[in-house]
């Protein structure tokens, strides 16, 4: 049984990453020291934060997610599956006469097929970020227990381009940078 | 972290556009006082259209206004000035309101009539409410209070312009959550009155939120291209970028959706209770001419925008969000043509030199009364405690 939930837990931790962490207590540092970051060339790292920062995006380069095309494509499927399921449930596999109505209705069907829609994007957007994210994480590692009340951390990877620990280290410093530690994430 | 409060820039109306609504309304009287001579029920129904049309965006930029400040809202307050300036229009909506009362109703309105009334059972029934003295009361009522409350809620931001006095910001609240309250009501009722009644017989619960759908898109579109003509004129650099119109443009956008399920949900429980006294008003909206209106409002009020609007570059793109905005404002005009004509013309719709010449008229009042107010006043409200917030506006999706 302990065996069971052991594998599970592996499969769920995900594949930890061993880099370097620079910890700050200023948020405008660690937006400044992104960009910083990102002009030295590395393109792997990571920010974390407690709360939405204005600008991280730009700082880092992260580009505009490809999740709302997902979203579009399965409203739009939904759309589609629902004005096709409505025909031919009521039309074709077994047409009830209601209140004196045409089998295929349209208006009647409005709704299920907005509903449908709505179903689809949702559920489609809410799946493919938990996947595209990694997520749900159990028992991640912990680079530091305030960075989920008011620090703030950046994370280089060991595997991104250019990784030289004393040059990282040196770089964080330079940003102002409280805490410098070799960790995991 | 303050920033300096630069100077936003003075706008002056230009020669041309002076001459512009000058022509615009000269041509709008002129058509209008040929309408009363040859075709008096035409000419008033071609005043109505505009007058609920323009009547509705002055409205609706108090109503916009007031709910900044109910909500407290920072980003809006760099914007906040062009949906005040909407206000100004509320005077001259009062005055073709009573050119209605005292004229035009008598064409318009068949429960203005005693013997129509006395005729019909059902008006006898309605009298109550429709009747001409209570529709004088509730017309003079309304744009009273509106007055009133435009007096106030814009006054008091004009005022904290030059005193930036802090308290004006804590005391609007309240006022602007007793405009909200009336204005719900209000203009529910005034919908009812100057378009439902036209047909006195048809009733729909929903048609005061319908109006209000229209509202507000319309509203949001006039403040869209008032901000573009402005930014066009190099007035508001750093006042006003591309993260205004991206949330302008989200309104524009949520509205869009809310007039279509409105519009859908007042179809829809009609044509599912197929009762005769529901559905006597669609059916020649969807017969012969007007077929082809009642499916333009489907696919160009609501699909075309909402696919417009969609991607998020549509809302950032000051350009194409004026020309969507056009777009939409046409469309409204034909959202109230199509509410208020068939009642007069139920085979097909007419539009001729009228229709377009009396929305001109009505269209330079509008210009002329906003641009004199944006001209006397300041084009951001400078001292609003909030401005910081709006100054450093940052939409992150």
């Amino acid at each position: 049984m302990a065996d069971i939930f052991d594998r599970i837990n592996n499969r769920l931790r995900g594949k930890v990453k061993r880099g370097i962490a620079g910890i700050w207590q200023d948020e405008h540092q660690l937006v400044a020291a992104a960009k910083k970051v990102r002009g030295e060339g590395f393109r792997k790292f990571e920010a974390i934060s407690p709360f939405p920062l204005h600008g991280i995006d730009e700082a880092m380069g992260i580009p505009r997610s490809f999740i709302p095309y997902v979203t579009f494509t399965f409203g739009l499927m939904g759309c589609l599956f629902g004005l096709w399921f409505t025909w031919w449930t009521s039309a074709v596999d077994w047409p009830l006469v209601i209140g004196g109505k045409p089998f295929w209705s349209l208006p009647a069907f409005i709704p299920i097929i907005f509903e449908l829609t709505i179903l689809f994007s949702a559920l489609s957007s809410v799946g493919t970020l938990l996947y595209v994210c990694g997520l749900p994480k159990v028992d991640p590692p912990v680079i530091d227990k305030d960075l989920t009340s008011h620090k703030f951390a950046l994370f280089i990877p060991e595997d991104d381009v250019g990784f030289d620990a004393d040059k990282i280290e040196k770089l964080f410093k330079e940003c102002g940078a409280e805490e410098v530690k070799r960790s995991e994430f | 972290m303050t920033t300096e409060v630069k100077d936003p820039g003075k706008y002056e109306v230009s020669k041309g556009f002076r001459t512009t609504y000058w022509v615009f309304m000269f041509l709008g009287i002129l058509t209008f006082i040929v309408a009363l001579i040859k075709n008096p029920e035409r000419g008033w129904v071609a005043f109505l259209v505009p007058f609920f049309f323009f009547t509705s965006i002055a409205l609706g930029g108090l109503f916009f206004t007031a709910i900044q400040h109910v909500t407290k809202a920072g980003w809006s307050v760099n914007v906040r000035r062009f949906c005040e300036a909407q206000t100004s229009f509320l005077p001259f909506a009062f005055l073709a309101a009573l050119l209605i009362l005292f004229f035009g109703g008598n064409y318009l309105y068949e429960w203005f009539h005693p013997h129509e009334v006395a005729r019909d059972h059902l008006l006898a029934h309605k009298a109550p409410y429709l009747n001409k003295t209570f529709f004088a009361i509730r017309l003079v009522l309304f744009f009273g209070v509106w007055w009133i409350f435009q007096k106030v809620i814009v006054g008091w931001s004009l005022a904290q312009d030059e005193s930036g006095d802090e308290s004006i910001t804590q005391k609007l609240v309240g006022v602007s959550v007793g405009f909200v309250l009336f204005f719900a009501l209000s203009y529910s009722f005034f919908s009812v009155d100057s378009l439902m009644s036209l047909e006195p017989h048809w009733f729909s619960t929903i048609f005061g939120v319908y109006c209000f759908a229209g509202l507000f898109q319309s509203t949001i579109a006039t403040m869209i291209l008032t901000i573009y003509f402005l930014k066009k004129k190099h007035l508001l650099s750093g006042f006003v970028n591309e993260n205004h119109y991206h949330d302008l443009g989200k309104f524009l956008f949520a509205f869009t959706v809310f007039w279509a399920y409105i519009a859908f949900s007042q179809f829809m429980l009609i044509w599912y209770a197929n009762l005769p006294e529901e559905t006597f008003w669609y059916i020649p909206r969807v017969q012969g001419g007007w077929t082809a209106v009642s499916l333009s409002l489907l696919f160009f009020k609501f699909i075309v925008p909402f696919l417009a609007l969609l991607p998020r570059w549509a809302k950032r793109t000051p350009t194409y969000l004026a020309a969507v905005s056009i777009w939409i404002l046409v469309m409204q005009y034909v959202d109230i043509y199509w509410m208020a004509y068939p009642a007069f013309f139920r085979e097909a719709p007419v539009f001729s030199f009228y229709e377009l010449f009396i929305f001109l008229g009505f269209f330079g009042l509008f210009l002329f009364s906003i641009s004199r107010f944006l001209s006397r006043n300041n084009l951001v409200p400078i001292k609003d405690p909030r401005i910081e917030e709006s100054l450093h506006h940052h939409v992150v999706y």
